[in-house]
């Protein structure tokens, strides 16, 4: 088994070597921070990263559809015909919500049925949208989208078309033909691209996980849960205090959506240059670091939400207990 | 000095300087773990998750340095 991916890689680093040495070869750099809307239904194009009219369905959201569906029928398919002994799928899916489950009870065992539900759909979501940014297609197959007549795209990098110059001659002629290139004054708009690298989708994951710790930290603690932030009786620097612990809650938010966003979108931005710089040899390191970024990136947003879910349940201080019993527990 | 040479130098400073502290950061974990791993050999897996945990908060840090200077970079702020 291992001789037989050595085989497949050694093959596949020879013809990604002889790929190079003939000329095929990205050479046209171009990045996007903000996800492009592949159309705009009922409307127009007013640049290239947005709609003058109409509603614009961006690559990001058509990714999360495919994402929903894959978790969907991945789970439907492993729960449809339980067995007490479960094999195949359904072992899979089991092996690992337990062992999330453990991990999560090994951080707050009290509260852990509560926290669990959120915090797991955020790990297998983000994990899924993390990996499917990695699949070959993703980001590189789509439409051709004039960018004459648009305003000047911005966000066209400055390296552009270095390496044409470099080419044979007949072979700039032979590529321009190329069925999966676009011609010059239209711009790659993909149809694909991994949910976590928009910055829309993280915002809205760090909103929600925000705003359920504030609902379970006042369902557990109830209005006492404002003397966190609100503490006036107890001197000068607990005021102080309090006000920084409020500044901090919000300060979550930009952490927990530019965490995800900056990791997943660099991750894809360093695949890129390292794809220009030499092409089929240098990405390989760092995609499989980004195998593992992703997986972390996943379990970083859950874990934290959980941690943080559970420091809001606590009282934040011994002899401000409020009157709760279940606070006082330790 | 033009605008794009103010830009790469930015850009260049930004990951650069950015890039200091978490290697400090970085460094002070995996010490830390790899010394409480060699007195208390048990610990080690608790210890390699909290380990990995700590590494990724850190190198966020680094990530948003890269993030800034590929905005800087690509003339987008």
């Amino acid at each position: 088994m291992r001789n037989r991916i050595l085989a497949v890689t050694g093959v596949l680093l020879v013809v990604g070597i002889v790929l190079y040495i003939i000329g095929v070869r990205s050479t046209k750099l171009h990045i996007s921070v903000s996800a492009e809307p592949v159309v705009c239904l009922g409307g127009a194009r007013a640049t290239l990263e947005t709609c003058a009219s109409g509603i614009p369905i961006t690559n990001s959201l058509i990714t999360t559809g495919i994402v929903l569906i894959i978790i969907i029928v991945a789970v439907l398919a492993g729960t449809r015909n339980m067995q007490m002994v479960p094999r195949g799928l359904q072992n899979t899916l089991e092996v690992m919500v337990e062992a999330f489950y453990n991990f999560a009870q090994s951080v707050d065992r009290r509260n852990v049925t509560k926290f669990f539900p959120f915090c797991a759909s955020a790990f297998f979501f983000i994990l899924v949208s993390n990996v499917i940014g990695l699949v070959p297609g993703v980001g590189s197959i789509g439409v051709c989208v004039p960018t004459e007549g648009l305003k000047e795209a911005a966000v066209v990098a400055p390296v552009a078309d270095v390496t044409m110059a470099e080419e044979p001659a007949g072979a700039s002629d032979f590529f321009a033909s190329w069925p999966l290139s676009c011609e010059k004054g239209t711009t790659l708009v993909p149809y694909l691209r991994a949910p976590s690298a928009d910055l829309n989708v993280t915002l809205a994951w760090a909103l929600i996980s925000v705003g359920l710790i504030q609902f379970f930290g006042f369902q557990a603690l109830g209005l006492g849960y404002l003397t966190k932030f609100f503490n006036f009786r107890q001197g000068f620097m607990a005021a102080i205090v309090g006000i920084l612990e409020l500044i901090s809650e919000f300060v979550r938010i930009i952490a927990f959506a530019f965490r995800l966003f900056g990791n997943i979108f660099a991750g894809e931005v360093i695949l890129v240059v390292m794809a220009f710089l030499f092409p089929y040899l240098l990405p390989a390191p760092f995609y499989a670091f980004e195998l593992f970024v992703a997986f972390m990136q996943a379990l970083i947003f859950s874990v934290l939400s959980l941690v943080f879910m559970s420091l809001a349940t606590e009282a934040h201080d011994g002899h401000g207990s409020h009157g709760h019993g279940e606070t006082a527990a330790h | 000095m033009t605008d794009d040479g103010l830009r790469l130098i930015a850009a260049a400073l930004a990951v650069g300087i950015g890039a200091v502290g978490p290697g400090v950061g970085i460094g002070v974990i995996f010490s830390g773990a790899l010394q409480a791993m060699g007195r208390n050999p048990e610990a080690e897996g608790t210890l390699r998750t909290y380990m990995f945990l700590g590494f990724a908060l850190v190198e966020a840090l680094f990530i948003f340095a890269l993030v800034i200077a590929l905005l800087i970079a690509f003339r987008i702020v």
